[in-house]
């Protein structure tokens, strides 16, 4: 035994491609599994486990505190598929995805192009844009609130400047447009991603299509673009499933009476899923049927993913095999 | 002679287009930033003012003292530093070792769990959050510094990525010698690669960090009003008794939670360049 494991690093060092001996490549994976115990461990404790226990809650009655839970079947499932206000919040909650993805998907991509240009002062332009991606969640919504406040914001000075009538910015329907704002601002982290994207594709790729007589925009269009796919589905994909299951920032924009920050007074028109789901929770003690409520939107998720991923596979162009940086182990 | 000197005019007009128009979209990314400075200089009079008062004057500079008091903000303050500093501590270490298995040995399983903590970058963690408070509260580790313990040491898949990408690029003969002394790979990890990924540490322990210095709907659901962090005393903690929202003050507490992460980007830019660069994940 002891022979054979000294032996070893001494044909690592010899040979090249040394055959693997079976104590040695028991030890390496045995010490594999000690590498990756705290994230196997935390991922089974802190994700499985409670995605399980909801999954049980969502099959009875329980409201977390009294021991009277009864098994009710599906009976959760089936009311949210029916259930008005929920219908409301995914409406609320697919329109809002479907508004902020593209526009920040596409903003980050023009912000990227506009600060890749050879000019002067353009780290400090990108280092502008990328500020407000860094404040966080709680200090943009707070600041978003206060230039839309009805009285003192400044968005209702312009208006009385421009003679307009003021708005009630915080309440439907115009607050839609307040959270817009709000993650519009944030659209520097996309613009970094979008950034090095730009600066992998080849120069020569671009000159050559330039000296073959293609215009600015189709070099954009057939070069720029089949090559930046995979970070635009990266931004799409992450994007999707944020905006699915946005929370805070409607519920900070809602009025907080009380020194609470609670679901239950969000507008309808911000009432995104998750929101609602939230209030099943903490508002109404429906621990069950919060939790029949999550898991729709666990299979949801999974569900886009997998979509977007086969899609991708057929749209995208990978300048790079996806392969090749699999297993270097 | 004119072609060219229309040519050079064209090309000088574009360059001053782009620079109108990232001066315009620059204005209006920093104009919240002004605004929140400013109304964290107004007095009480100045907010009631119609029309909006676009400067105060003067500036109320004592809304900064008033905002240390009227709730206890460094308490609030103290709690995020050690909750952040526990939890990026711990993580940033903890995705350093798991990546560095990920990179560098093989075992059964390897991809599939490779695979699967890419899957957890696309995971809703707002939805998982709820039953995992629902468990803490069960066995009693709300209002506890435990959550944040337990999160730091099972690390965060987008760092586990970024050092796994670190450590897969550097070279092989580093491994070698070290096993030819005899080593193994705990003290490969300690001893080798861990002192040369300092870089890759900085950038995990700022990201890490401003993620919860940032982080609300954890305290939020996990921590009693008392022993809360600032981000959601902030969002509770300036109400007038009848539950008016007191404007400067929020604009001064906030400005004094926000600065310590801008200054931390503005010093430490470059590290977070290299963890953007990994974010492409290509």
């Amino acid at each position: 035994m002891s022979v054979q494991t000294e032996a070893r690093p001494v044909a690592v060092a010899a040979a090249p491609k040394p055959p693997p001996r079976k104590r040695w490549s028991r030890y390496r994976s045995r010490t594999f599994y000690a590498f990756v115990a705290p994230w196997l461990i935390g991922f089974l404790a802190l994700t499985v486990v409670p995605m399980l226990y909801a999954l049980r809650m969502s099959f009875t009655n329980t409201n977390g505190i009294s021991d009277k839970a009864r098994w009710v079947g599906i009976d959760n499932y089936v009311e949210a598929l029916h259930d008005a206000d929920v219908l409301h919040s995914l409406y609320r909650t697919g329109l809002f995805t479907l508004t902020v993805v593209p526009l920040t998907v596409l903003g980050s991509v023009l912000l990227a192009l506009l600060v890749n240009q050879p000019i002067r002062g353009k780290g400090f332009f990108r280092t502008l844009f990328y500020l407000p991606a860094i404040v966080p969640g709680v200090a943009a919504a707070l600041t978003w609130k206060l230039i839309f406040d009805k009285d003192a914001g400044p968005a209702n000075g312009v208006m009385e400047l421009l003679g307009l009538d003021p708005v009630t910015w915080l309440q439907d329907p115009a607050v839609s447009y307040v959270l817009l704002s709000l993650m519009l601002w944030g659209i520097g982290g996309g613009m970094l991603v979008s950034l090095a994207g730009l600066q992998d594709i080849p120069k020569e790729l671009l000159e050559a299509a330039r000296v073959d007589g293609a215009g600015k925009l189709r070099v954009f269009w057939h070069v720029t673009v089949p090559l930046l796919s995979p970070i635009l589905l990266f931004q799409v994909v992450t994007g999707v499933i944020n905006a699915l299951q946005i929370i805070a920032q409607p519920m900070l924009l809602a009025p907080s009476a009380g020194g609470v920050v609670s679901a239950a007074k969000v507008s309808p028109d911000t009432n995104m899923y998750m929101v609602h789901v939230y209030a099943q929770y903490f508002t109404f003690g429906r621990w069950g049927y919060g939790s029949a409520l999550l898991w729709l939107l666990f299979v949801v998720v999974l569900v886009i993913t997998f979509l977007v991923m086969r899609l991708g596979r057929r749209v995208v162009f990978y300048n790079v095999d996806p392969d090749s940086q699999g297993e270097k182990g | 002679m004119m072609s060219i000197a229309t040519g050079r005019n064209r090309a000088r007009a574009r360059k001053s287009g782009t620079y109108a128009l990232l001066i315009g979209i620059a204005a209006l990314f920093t104009s919240p930033f002004a605004w929140l400075l400013i109304t964290s200089l107004k007095t009480e009079r100045s907010l009631g003012a119609f029309p909006v008062e676009w400067l105060p004057e003067p500036f109320a500079w004592e809304n900064y003292r008033a905002a240390l008091d009227y709730m206890p903000f460094l308490g609030h303050a103290q709690n995020s530093l050690v909750i952040a500093v526990i939890q990026s501590t711990l993580m940033t270490l903890s995705s350093a070792y798991v990546g560095f298995g990920f990179a560098r040995l093989r075992g059964r399983g390897k991809n599939l769990m490779f695979g699967v903590v890419m899957a957890t970058l696309m995971l809703p963690h707002v939805a998982t959050l709820i039953p995992t408070y629902l468990i803490f509260s069960k066995v009693g580790l709300v209002n506890t510094l435990w959550p944040w313990v337990m999160w730091g040491l099972s690390g965060s898949a987008f760092l586990i990525f970024m050092f796994r990408q670190y450590f897969v690029g550097l070279p092989i003969e580093m491994e070698e010698a070290a096993i030819l002394d005899g080593c193994g790979y705990f003290r490969i990890f300690f001893k080798i690669f861990l002192p040369q990924a300092k870089p890759m540490l900085a950038t995990s322990l700022i990201l890490s960090f401003t993620w919860t210095w940032s982080e609300f709907l954890q305290p939020l659901l996990l921590l009693s009003s008392d022993r809360t962090t600032l981000a959601v005393a902030l969002a509770t903690g300036y109400q007038t008794p009848q539950g008016a929202p007191i404007n400067n003050l929020i604009a001064a507490g906030s400005t004094m939670y926000v600065l310590p992460v801008i200054v931390l980007f503005v010093l430490l830019q470059r590290f977070y360049q290299a963890g953007s660069a990994t974010s492409g994940l290509k």
